[in-house]
């Protein structure tokens, strides 16, 4: 489903990312796990097309985010790290704002936002100002407008900022729903241990270049699993 | 004391900011606005050079022309004052980082007055240099008359920050409401309201014949002695003239400087903290409007997200009162014209007339536009990331952008210049060209408004109102004015080749070609290439 190949990017003397190389197949869940300033979300705004790549190619499917960006972004979801959004929108009308984005159609649209307003909790809220929204209530909606089109992919910035423990088990649950449906999703985090939880597989990314990937079984065999790994590399 | 601590970040930004990459790319915007100071000082200089010719009357003018560019500058600071004092002491992002450290909230606030005084003031002076280099050329002025003006400015600028920042906290205290819109509301109704009886009192009755018409001017007062305008105009107007400077009046300049930013500071004491306690945004229900109900499909998605923001954000409603006062002295400056009088003058005056109303319908289209057209791209904000990752290409983005802002606009300039056609009382023939000259120029110019939005977009801002003071709109404002200029000059040409130049029919066929295609050219050409590379810009955006 997504496929990043020999991606580079820098910024003036410094590489962002080096020759990343990775897939994620439909129905996996794929972690991107690095210390700050690694390069996660510069490979993540490379994948969305908020930046260009300086060489290498990324694709969801068929579509290359460079040369077929429209088609490309039809298929994938995102959610930023940051929750920017049109504050004097609500919530609803942003679910309809970005679900005409995507030529949804009205009865479509309307049906899927309600059912996501429902699942992560925000439908009471659904006629209030977003400028009024606490942080994890904000989160919820990315989550919600992330997922209205249905898309194929979903790629997810920092996932469980501001979201309370009854937020994070939702959204766990709807990450494997999604997983099982066949949405391959990746996503980048500090959270080692919810990264561990969901992810089928899970790479180690460092000052720009991608040092290794686990699978869940190999993550099971280091001491401390994926904590102990990400602390024991040099 | 630790004032100069809490400077030090900016200063270091600055430092940090000015790069060969930086500058190499602002050398465009550098190289037309030094193009435009020169033309303004030309301008300037033939004008005091025509009018000093006349005598007696033309030195009384050209000494109220003095006072009406002060009394303008101080209109303008003292509005600029206020939305910037309301940015940077309100809605700065660094407000929470401050007050959550051990800073003295008067260290705090004087740091805001600085801010305020820097911003508010620097575009509004940068405009002014070359008229007052030509009236020193003019009168052959001594160094001190320049020395004396720059301090003067700096006081008067410093009194118009002193009542800004005063009038921004006792609104935001008046206006106890919970978000800030209701506040940018009254400011703009407050504004409106001065600058309404202000020209009201201005502006002279319709005299009937040249000599009245001559007699008004030379009556015709621009400031009033309470006014720091007078003062600045009383204190440097005898340095001008080679006689000693009346230091009165700069003291008087120089206690109510001090006095008003002392004003501000004592005013901030009382009341900034309760304010930016009332300042938080609450949740608001709105209910389901009938736009909430409407689902606009990929075609309208954006014009859909637009006006529901745009029937919210009373922010962008203050532009609405200034554009209204706008319009308001375009039609009055109309309705006061004398053209059975000004016929003596001369036999063409009204084509002069024309051109004149559609030079001023232009400067109305490229403050308007700079209001509405030029802020659009920036006005999605941080959220921008929402259409830069959907399927939407940033040609049609900006297409959508036109059409939502161009159409009223169209429609509002182009019913100004019709009514002011009737008022003159013009063939139909001419009204024609003159109509679709003013829409070949709306369209053209919000073009070029969107596209120069899109090249120079400014997604981190604090209030939207700064956007149309940056220096990208600075830069649209010169090139708009410059091509409503162009085209209209280029109209005069082929107008005085046809009808009053003693031309050949060749050269008369020839000058009506040449002057149409190079009409369409220059204004094609203003449409195409900034939407055009605008769309590029957006669609390279690395941040």
């Amino acid at each position: 489903m997504i496929i990043l190949e020999n991606v580079s990017k820098s910024f003036g003397n410094m590489d962002a990312a080096r020759n990343i190389s990775l897939t994620v197949a439909s129905g996996e869940i794929f972690g991107l796990v690095g210390p700050n300033g690694a390069g996660k979300t510069t490979t993540i705004r490379m994948m969305t097309g908020l930046i260009r790549p300086d060489s290498g190619r990324i694709c969801f499917g068929e579509y290359d985010i460079v040369r077929d960006p429209i088609r490309a972004k039809a298929s994938f979801g995102y959610v930023p790290d940051r929750s920017f959004l049109y504050e004097k929108l609500t919530a609803r009308e942003f679910l309809y704002f970005v679900a005409s984005l995507y030529g949804m159609k009205k009865k479509e649209a309307a049906e899927r936002g309600e059912n996501l307003l429902d699942l992560f909790g925000i439908s009471d809220a659904a006629d209030e100002l977003i400028e009024g929204f606490s942080q994890g209530m904000r989160q919820r909606l990315l989550f919600a407008s992330a997922l209205v089109h249905d898309p194929e992919a979903l790629i997810i910035d920092e996932p469980f900022i501001g979201l309370d423990p009854f937020g994070v088990r939702t959204l766990i649950n709807v990450l494997k729903g999604l997983s099982e449906k066949g949405t391959g999703i990746f996503l980048a985090t500090h959270s080692l241990r919810i990264a561990e939880e969901v992810c089928h597989r899970v790479g180690l990314i460092k000052k720009g270049a991608l040092l290794t990937i686990k699978d869940r079984d190999e993550l099971q065999g280091i001491e401390g699993g994926l904590e102990g790994f990400f602390f024991g590399m040099k | 004391m630790y004032l100069r601590l809490l400077i030090l970040p900016r200063v270091l930004s600055l430092r940090n900011s000015v790069t060969a990459g930086t500058a190499l790319r602002k050398l465009p915007i550098l190289v037309i606005g030094a193009s435009f100071w020169w033309l303004l000082y030309l301008g300037t200089i033939h004008l005091l050079t025509f009018v000093r010719n006349m005598g007696i009357p033309g030195e009384i003018l050209s000494e109220k022309l003095f006072s009406v560019i002060f009394s303008g500058l101080f209109g303008f600071l003292l509005l600029s004052s206020v939305i910037t004092a309301l940015s940077s002491y309100y809605l700065a992002k660094d407000i929470p980082f401050f007050l959550s450290r051990p800073v003295e909230i008067m260290d705090l606030q004087w740091l805001k007055m600085i801010d305020t005084i820097l911003n508010s003031s620097w575009m509004v002076i940068s405009f002014v240099p070359p008229v007052f280099i030509a009236y020193g050329i003019s009168y052959d002025a001594s160094m001190f008359f320049y020395v004396l003006l720059m301090s003067g400015m700096l006081l008067f600028i410093f009194i118009a920050a002193g009542i800004g920042i005063s009038v921004s906290h006792l609104l935001t205290s008046i206006f106890p409401a919970k978000r800030s819109r209701h506040m940018f509301l009254g400011i703009g109704l407050i504004l409106f309201i001065v600058l309404y009886f202000l020209l009201k009192s201005v502006i002279p009755a319709a005299p009937g014949t040249p000599e009245e018409i001559l007699d008004s001017f030379l009556k015709f007062r621009a400031d009033s002695p309470l006014l720091p305008g007078f003062w600045l105009k009383s204190a440097i107007f005898p340095v001008l003239k080679g006689a000693h400077s009346d230091m009165f009046y700069f003291l008087l300049l120089l206690s109510n400087s001090a006095f008003f930013l002392l004003l501000a500071s004592r005013i901030g004491s009382g009341l900034y903290l309760g304010n930016l306690e009332r300042l938080h945004p609450a949740s608001a229900a709105t209910g389901r409007s009938i736009l909430s109900r409407w689902y606009p499909g990929r075609a309208a998605a954006l014009l859909y997200k637009d006006m529901n923001i745009f029937f919210r954000d009373a922010g962008q409603w203050s532009q609405l009162f200034i554009i209204a006062a706008l319009v308001w002295i375009y039609l009055n400056s109309f309705r006061t014209i004398p053209i059975g009088a000004l016929q003596g003058i001369s036999p063409n005056i009204t084509e002069i007339m024309l051109l004149l109303n559609m030079l001023m319908a232009g400067l109305v289209l490229t403050a308007v536009s700079a209001r509405f057209l030029f802020p659009m791209v920036s006005l999605e904000g941080e959220a921008f990331w929402t259409i830069r990752t959907a399927p939407v290409q940033m040609e049609k983005f900006l297409r959508t952008k036109l059409l939502y802002g161009s159409i009223p606009v169209t429609i509002v300039i182009t019913l100004l210049v019709y009514w002011a056609d009737a008022h003159l009382c013009l063939l139909w023939q001419m009204m024609l060209i003159s109509t679709a000259t003013i829409v070949m120029l709306c369209i053209s110019t919000n073009g070029l408004g969107i596209g120069m939005g899109a090249i120079y977009p400014r997604f981190k801002y604090e209030n939207i109102a700064s956007v149309s003071v940056s220096g990208g709109s600075l830069f649209f404002m010169i090139i708009a004015f410059g091509l409503v200029t162009a085209t209209l000059a280029l109209e005069a040409w082929v107008y005085y080749i046809l009808y009053i130049g003693q031309a050949t029919a060749m050269a008369r066929v020839i000058t009506v070609l040449a002057g149409t295609a190079s009409i369409l050219l220059i204004n094609t050409a203003a449409f195409y290439l900034p939407m055009k590379i605008g769309a590029r810009r957006l669609t390279a955006l690395s941040s």
